[in-house]
């Protein structure tokens, strides 16, 4: 089995070094190139073509999540871990947005990072426990407070495994291939699911799934 | 800006002084004789007026009543000389008698109008006048011999008597009454001269008076002007001193604002990105030197314990650092940091807290971003601190050239008309200083309606007053 091959993205030197320590001290883990900005980040990845990004936000010159929108446009392949001191749902949602399909705490990278870069190598979202409680309670209390009936009720048995399949990561013909169902046939449930829970793209619906506890 | 400062030095120097007690006896005493001269004037024409007019008509009536006693003398002379002749031509002894009578009476009427005349005599009048009262005199006694006359003697006499005595008599008596007329006359037109005097008199003295009057008036007219002028420049200065301040302290406020914003900006960076990284750093190092030294127990648990500090230090850093300025605001844009004051002040309170902004873009001006979030954040504030809202209701509408904000709260509500905080007055100052509208509408349990609006456009207008 090849290596995984990983690009460090942080402008803290001291934060790269202890990463590519932690990382290298796994023997199926390459630490491939290191960059101090969004815009290094950019190049290395066009250059290096690395398997798994981790990247901070609060980068000079080109913020973390405008660098994960640039490397997957030109390489959708590009596993990206956002790694970050910003714990706000706003942050992780512009992540998702921007193609990111894992959100890591720095306080808790050492404990989260490896099982991260395992859940994106095998196609999977992953967001550090501290994130998704964060995420759940603010659910909670919004519901509460709005007194809003939970949506996810509304939802049929295909519709919830369909839905924890997307939200791990997995593509329309992936959910399809496993279930046995037509790609026409997830892609209507994939409607009717965003319809039911009144959200508006994947990103959101990982989310959400994050939110309901579905997925850690 | 030195020169500028010295000029303002000197404007507020310039003070202003009060009205002085010495102008205001000056005025008061000047406005007083002024007055009082004018009434003076007045009363004196109208006495001088009625003066002259009663005088005429004495004088009039003076002339008139001489006259008309000189005609009376006149005509009983006249009257006298007929009935004489009547007298001594009549043969008829009774009617005769008549005649003597009449004669008696005019006798008696001239006595009458020459005792009346006297009454009224001048200085210049009394040589002729004894002259005539004596020739009227004599005249009489030439008349008393012929009563004794009988018949004979009349017929015998009569014609020379009459030719020769009586008749040129009678005209030298009629040559002094009538040189009396001349006199009175002549006392008529004195009496016009003397008129005359008075009125040129009395109008030198109502031409002075009136002289001084506009004088005084116009010494004081321009006295009042000066010193109106003055106050009214005085006032302009105040004026514009008022407005001078009042802008600089805008200008200053809105400068602090800034100042303050920057800075919070810059610490919230710094805590956040240095000292939370760092911190960050320490926690990873922590992992790998545990690593590195997997047996050791010892060991292990002072790192926990450094590991539980470090991690409590970066909770405390992250949450200062978005207290102060929270960091969406300059990375994502108002939106998000607006959602993460709303679930922020949700979790504090458990006040339910609704954003709806679809129409806004990430990349609004900085100043109007950090206006609407300081503004919404001031609400908020309120609403859970003073009135005890149970759900808020924050809505931005962005439309062509312009932004709107409405913040509406079903907490206890306050007399929007009266009662205004300093935090309020900081948020309209952060408005206004856009070139936006503030308003702020609430009544005691009905809630708080707070509606802002900016321009777009015109924004840099409002930044450079």
């Amino acid at each position: 089995m090849n290596p995984v091959r990983i690009l460090l993205a942080d402008d803290h030197t001291v934060m790269r070094n202890g990463l590519r320590l932690l990382l290298e001290r796994q023997p199926h883990l390459e630490v491939i190139g290191e960059a101090a900005d969004g815009r290094q980040a950019v190049a290395l990845s066009e250059s290096a073509n690395p398997d798994v990004v981790v990247m901070d936000i609060a980068m000079p010159n080109l913020n973390g999540i405008e660098a994960t929108r640039q490397i997957v446009n030109r390489n959708p392949r590009t596993a990206i871990a956002i790694l970050s001191m910003h714990s706000d749902e706003s942050y992780v949602i512009r992540a998702l947005k921007a193609g990111a399909r894992a959100y890591l705490l720095k306080d808790s990278a050492e404990a989260d990072l490896l099982a991260a870069v395992r859940a994106l190598t095998e196609g999977k979202s992953f967001f550090s426990p501290a994130i998704s409680k964060i995420l759940v309670e603010d659910y909670m209390r919004q519901l509460e407070s709005r007194g809003a009936e939970d949506t996810y009720e509304l939802l049929t048995t295909r519709e919830r495994e369909i839905l924890q399949l997307l939200a791990e990561g997995r593509t329309n013909k992936e959910v399809a291939n496993m279930l046995n169902l037509s790609l026409y046939t997830v892609e209507t449930h994939r409607t009717h699911i965003l319809q039911k829970l009144n959200l508006h793209s994947v990103p959101e619906l990982i989310l959400y799934a994050v939110r309901k506890g579905i997925i850690a | 800006m030195e020169p500028e400062e010295a000029k303002d030095a000197v404007v507020f120097k310039r003070s202003v002084q009060p009205l002085q007690w010495g102008a205001q006896v000056v005025l008061l005493a000047s406005f007083g004789g002024m007055l009082g001269l004018m009434l003076f004037a007045g009363v004196d024409s109208l006495r001088a007026l009625r003066q002259v007019q009663s005088r005429n008509v004495q004088i009039r009536q003076t002339f008139l009543l001489r006259n008309r006693a000189l005609e009376e003398i006149r005509s009983a002379l006249y009257q006298s000389g007929t009935f004489t002749r009547d007298y001594l031509l009549e043969r008829d002894a009774s009617r005769a008698e008549t005649y003597r009578a009449s004669l008696q009476k005019v006798r008696g009427e001239m006595d009458a109008a020459l005792e009346r005349y006297s009454r009224s005599l001048d200085a210049g009048e009394e040589a002729p006048f004894q002259a005539l009262q004596a020739r009227i005199a004599d005249y009489w006694k030439l008349l008393d011999p012929i009563f004794r006359w009988d018949a004979g003697g009349k017929l015998a006499r009569t014609d020379a008597f009459m030719h020769q005595e009586l008749f040129p008599r009678r005209a030298t008596t009629l040559e002094i009454a009538d040189r009396i007329a001349s006199v009175n006359e002549q006392e008529l037109s004195n009496g016009d001269e003397r008129l005359k005097d008075i009125f040129d008199r009395f109008r030198y003295r109502l031409g002075l008076m009136l002289a001084i009057t506009l004088g005084v008036g116009a010494l004081l007219a321009l006295a009042t002007t000066r010193h109106i002028l003055r106050l009214a420049r005085d006032a302009d200065l105040r004026y514009r001193q008022v407005t001078l301040a009042q802008g600089k302290l805008k200008e200053l406020s809105a400068s602090l604002v800034e100042a303050q914003e920057q800075e919070r900006r810059a610490i919230s960076r710094e805590l956040h990105d240095e000292v939370g990284q760092s911190l960050s750093a320490l926690l990873m190092e922590l992992g790998n030197l545990g690593a590195v030294a997997p047996g050791d127990a010892d060991l292990r648990s002072h790192v926990e314990s450094i590991r539980k500090l470090a991690e409590s230090s970066v909770n405390v850093v992250r949450n200062m650092a978005l207290l102060l300025r929270p960091s969406m605001l300059d990375d994502l844009g108002l939106v998000p940091a607006l959602q993460w004051q709303a679930r922020e002040i949700s979790k504090r309170t458990g006040m339910a807290v609704t954003v709806d902004a679809e129409t806004v873009a990430d990349d609004l001006p900085e100043d109007l971003k950090t206006c609407i979030y300081r503004v919404v954040q001031e609400a908020l504030h309120n609403c859970a601190r003073h009135a005890f809202a149970r759900s808020v209701r924050i809505q931005v509408v962005q439309e062509s050239g312009r932004i709107r904000l409405t913040v509406l709260d079903d907490g206890q509500g306050f007399d929007s008309t009266h009662t205004r905080g300093l935090g309020l007055l900081g948020m309209e100052e952060r408005v206004t200083h856009l070139g936006g509208r503030f308003h702020l509408q609430s009544q005691p349990g009905h809630g708080a309606r707070l509606r802002i609006e900016i321009p777009l456009v015109a924004r840099a207008v409002g930044a450079i007053a």
